[in-house]
């Protein structure tokens, strides 16, 4: 039996009357690539989001390991919201790679992937900074170093963004739709680091409209559609014999 | 008309301008800092989620940039003694009612300047296990504070000639020195040409080297 790594239970989130997520069950294991797909609109990324509390559900639960996360029990066993320095430390744990790589433009790419393991971790500088050029290295930006994330291809800056989420050592990635805001021939090589990731036995979860990368690379596929989980399972079953008639209209639409 | 200007007394008079700029500079270099402090608080309180915070900051500003500066100084040297029984001597009026007033429009800059800085910066310093006050600290507010730039030497150039306010409440400020001069000297065209020019002097090296400092981030951004 794999360790798991993430437990969703029951999730729902509403955005005023709007339900956006309406009871998802989830059980992501260590190691595991988990891609999900749906039409826009269907609560992939807030789901994604729920995962580290940059956006906070409502009900249900959602486990990293054994901890809770933005949340903490009572003594009456309801959910109250936990304290701000806690959820901040379960967020440490998960990297995140957000579509529009939100890079700090008011520092270098060096200082970029070095801000949270000093500030964050506290850890010493020099090894931040050697980590931080490993990292750049096996991203492919060891020329990129000292320049601001103007001067870079939004590829570049994606991938100066996966460094940065590295170097916090996370136990799990989160990519929220990593490649949309990519010119087409861009999207190739942060694909390539990703699937080099995979390879490394990262856990990964990832919410994509590449349908390419969710069959070659991910060990499931989760399918959502307005606020449901539709089907989950692996690439093949997904991509060849949906049981879900939602989901085989959806790849019919996106695969054409 | 012939009229024959004589510059020369006021040169002859130049300590009495050095004085007051001095105190000029007194009053703005605390009615900044207190404008600076207290604004920055203010700006942050507006934005807070408790109403405990946000609704007095959100009066003071709306009080002190509502009424006249004038007012708030008369207020400030004539009534604070008679409710709270603290007198300020008159320069220390000026400074702090300049300073309130200040802060109310500082706090506006600060605020507007946070609230233009994308919610991406946020979830990118919050995905890296920053709390509130580091995401703050480390990448909201150095980008924020490129932006309040501008509208901040703006009010800081305004505030200077504010100071002339203070000549109200009998504060050897630049005005009022000019003033006692023409007393003296009936030379008004002269003297207050030179206060122009005096305050000139020191505002607009400011105004340029904001201008210089923008362009300069403008490259980095």
């Amino acid at each position: 039996m794999k360790e798991i790594m993430i437990k969703a239970r029951n999730v729902q989130k509403s955005f005023g009357t709007h339900q956006v997520l309406k009871g998802i069950d989830l059980d992501i294991t260590k190691g595991e690539v988990l891609a999900i797909i749906g039409p826009s609109g269907s609560g992939k990324s807030t789901f994604l989001r729920c995962m580290n509390f940059l956006e906070a559900y409502d009900f249900g639960e959602i486990w990293l390991g054994d901890q809770l996360v933005g949340y903490r029990k009572s003594a009456s066993g309801a959910l109250v919201k936990d304290k701000p320095a806690r959820i901040a430390a379960v967020r440490a744990r998960m990297g995140m790679v957000s579509q529009n790589f939100n890079l700090f433009p008011h520092m270098s790419v060096l200082e970029n992937v070095i801000e949270g393991p000093i500030v964050v971790q506290r850890r010493k500088r020099e090894d931040a900074v050697a980590q931080a050029r490993s990292l750049l290295d096996r991203v492919g930006l060891s020329a990129k170093v000292d320049v601001y994330p103007e001067t870079l291809s939004g590829g570049q800056q994606q991938r100066a963004a996966i460094a940065r989420a590295l170097a916090m050592n996370p136990e799990v990635m989160l990519f929220d739709e990593p490649t949309s805001a990519l010119d087409p021939e861009l999207v190739g090589e942060v694909l390539d680091v990703m699937r080099a990731l995979a390879a490394d036995g990262m856990t990964m979860v990832v919410v994509t409209h590449e349908m390419a990368f969710a069959r070659d690379v991910a060990d499931r596929v989760m399918m959502m559609d307005d606020g449901n989980r539709v089907e989950i399972d692996t690439p093949e079953k997904i991509f060849t014999n949906p049981s879900h008639p939602r989901t085989a209209e959806f790849l019919q639409r996106v695969l054409r | 008309m012939d009229y024959t200007w004589h510059f020369q007394i006021v040169w002859d008079y130049r300590a009495v301008f050095i004085r007051g700029a001095i105190v000029t500079a007194q009053i703005t270099f605390w009615a900044t800092l207190i404008g600076l402090t207290l604004g920055l608080a203010l700006g942050l309180m507006r934005r807070s989620e408790m109403v405990l915070l946000r609704a007095p900051a959100a009066t003071f500003i709306e009080l002190f940039r509502s009424t006249p500066a004038l007012v708030q100084l008369v207020w400030i040297y004539y009534s604070l003694p008679i409710l709270t029984g603290l007198q300020l001597s008159n320069t220390a009026s000026v400074s702090v009612g300049l300073g309130l007033h200040a802060a109310a429009y500082f706090g506006e800059i600060f605020r507007a300047g946070v609230n233009s800085i994308s919610k991406g910066q946020w979830d990118a310093a919050r995905a890296i296990g920053m709390s509130y006050s580091q995401s703050m600290r480390r990448i909201i507010l150095p980008q924020a504070i490129r932006r309040m730039i501008p509208p901040f030497i703006n009010e800081f150039a305004s505030l200077i000639k504010l100071t002339t306010l203070g000549s109200a409440l009998a504060v050897y400020e630049l005005l009022h020195e000019a003033n006692n001069l023409i007393n003296s000297t009936y030379r008004p065209l002269e003297i207050y040409t030179v206060l122009a020019v005096a305050f000139a002097v020191i505002i607009y090296p400011i105004i340029y080297a904001s201008q210089r400092l923008e362009r300069k981030w403008q490259l980095r951004q």
